[in-house]
């Protein structure tokens, strides 16, 4: 096992000598940014009975901050294209050239996908702490970190980003063909992870799920108006993160390892 | 121990038997062709060579093992095996310094491989701005990345220029004849390697055809050219005072050993012998390796 340092630091430097990752980080940030956007011009505005807190409350920045964790499709793309794009361009054949035992790439691949994801996770920090600490003061809030509970929305963000690099990773050593890959991640949390999170009827199943998991890690406890989620409790929702990855380790490898590279 | 050793190797691909029953080696401080038209099973055999196969019964050695046995492969063998294989994205240079890294090389030594083959000029462009023949010069350059002794090429000339061809031939001469490696290279393209290669393995739908050295495939009898002419009678009499060998296969032409066509024509004319025809034979090796490229 001594090779993974080297292993992964090639593998970060796959990816930071193309130009995927900062065009990602835009985008990412761009999203972030739209969604804070929103977030402040519907801040105390009350719709069909549900509102959503005014700015200047520790409810707001709570929501808000949390909003971060929306950031993990991006993040789950740039892990299946770190992943699928070795195949698209055939640059497999010398990555297992240079190391033949293929689990120890995959290893290296996961490991960098979740530095890559938490690094990701730091900008969308950063990102949000530069606009919404601003808003919030300039409302006549106070921004308070115990208050909205930033803190633990901010390790939920890391540890959500960096687990679903991670799953992008292994489904991309899953499908291996890129256009595939981008099309499930982007069905599975847009279709399937938000109807399981966003409709409480079904939490039973969501709170199973990724994003669900991601949820509970942030112990996000506000009522949208469809009625309060019942999240597992942060730990559980931790472990259930660090379940699928490890099952997602474990199937790419397994699909990887004895395959012909022809 | 041979660097290369490939025994009885079996390998199919669903219903297709891609290498069935193929056995040869190669030895330190020579050049070996594998020949074959495409589709034969070079790359298989290679690839199998490489562990990116597996085959299905058989064995494929790199010195004495299989690929991979040992922890750091690219010290001891060094693969070029498609010029496609590259992010177009990165530059030559950034897709050298990955596998160095990978390889827990130094990153001089993507510098000094940039120099071997000749990118330096080009090495911060983007790979998809190379031509087919750099992106040849750019694997081979992360073969030689970690000083390997045995060197394995699939179809290493493919896009080249004929400048480049003969950069190629030189360079693969040095490293089996200067520098002691054993270079396999494959090829569907006889006269690519035939100036550069020791020994020559011939495979067409799986299974080997002819192997030996490059002197017993192509020796038959010494060079043979066939000349015709309505003067037989006297240019017969003049090649045999100039040295030459002949044998008469009808009455206009002739079968000449022992002198080149040039040497054939000057004696003509001093005789004021009109020819005409003059033909270099197929050595043995075309002819086979022809047999098989055209036979279809």
């Amino acid at each position: 096992m001594s090779h993974i340092p080297g292993l992964v630091r090639a593998e970060l430097r796959k990816l930071f000598t193309t130009r995927l990752w900062w065009i990602m980080l835009i985008v990412t940030l761009l999203l972030v940014g739209v969604s804070l956007g929103f977030l402040m011009a519907f801040a105390g505005v009350s719709q069909n009975g549900s509102a959503l807190p005014a700015l200047d409350t520790a409810q707001w920045t709570e929501i808000a901050w949390a909003g971060g964790s929306s950031a993990g499709i991006f993040v789950m793309i740039l892990g299946v294209v770190m992943m699928t794009s070795e195949y698209r361009y055939q640059t497999i054949t010398g990555t297992f050239l240079v190391t033949p035992r293929r689990g120890l790439v995959i290893v290296a691949k996961l490991v960098a996908g979740l530095i890559v994801g938490a690094l990701f996770g730091l900008a969308v920090l950063v990102f949000q702490a530069v606009t919404v600490i601003p808003a919030v003061t300039l409302a006549g809030g106070e921004f308070s970190l115990s208050a909205s509970r930033v803190p633990q929305i901010s390790v939920g963000i890391l540890a959500t980003l960096a687990l679903y690099a991670l799953f992008g990773i292994g489904l991309g050593a899953l499908v291996r063909n890129q256009i595939a890959g981008i099309v499930a991640a982007v069905v599975w949390s847009y279709v399937v992870e938000s109807i399981f999170t966003a409709i409480p009827a079904l939490h039973g199943v969501g709170k199973w799920l990724p994003a669900g998991a991601a949820q509970a890690l942030m112990s996000i406890d506000v009522d949208t108006g469809l009625g309060r989620p019942e999240w597992l409790p942060a730990w559980a929702g931790a472990l259930v993160l660090v379940a699928y990855g490890l099952l997602f380790a474990a199937v790419a490898t397994a699909t990887t390892v004895r395959r012909d590279i022809t | 121990m041979a660097a290369i050793e490939i025994k009885n190797l079996i390998k199919s691909f669903g219903p297709v038997k891609a290498v069935d029953g193929v056995s040869f080696s190669v030895e330190a401080g020579s050049v070996t062709g594998y020949l074959g038209p495409n589709g034969a099973g070079k790359t298989t055999t290679l690839r199998s060579l490489l562990g990116l196969v597996t085959p299905d019964s058989g064995e494929a050695l790199v010195n004495g093992e299989r690929y991979g046995t040992r922890p750091r492969p690219v010290t001891e063998v060094g693969a070029v095996l498609e010029a496609t294989s590259f992010h177009p994205g990165r530059t030559a240079r950034n897709h050298l310094r990955v596998l160095c890294t990978a390889a827990g090389l130094p990153d001089a030594r993507a510098d000094e491989a940039l120099e071997q083959v000749g990118l330096v000029d080009a090495a911060d462009k983007r790979v998809a701005g190379y031509s087919l023949g750099m992106r040849q010069r750019l694997a081979l350059a992360s073969a030689l990345l970690g000083r390997p002794r045995v060197y394995i090429l699939d179809e290493p000339a493919n896009g080249l220029d004929p400048a480049g061809i003969e950069w190629l031939r030189g360079f693969l001469r040095h490293l089996a004849h200067d520098e002691g490696a054993a270079v396999l290279v494959s090829s569907h393209v006889l006269a690519e390697v035939e100036q550069t290669v020791d020994n020559v393995v011939i495979i067409a739908r799986g299974r080997l055809v002819r192997q030996g050295s490059l002197a017993e495939l192509t020796s038959n009898g010494g060079e043979v050219t066939r000349v015709r002419t309505a003067q037989a009678a006297d240019l017969v009499p003049a090649l045999e005072a100039a040295g030459a060998a002949i044998e008469r296969v009808d009455d206009g032409l002739l079968r000449v050993r022992g002198l080149d066509a040039e040497t054939i024509g000057r004696v003509a004319m001093d005789r004021r012998i009109v020819l005409t025809e003059v033909a270099q034979e197929r050595s043995d090796l075309q002819k086979v390796f022809l047999d098989l490229t055209e036979g279809r």
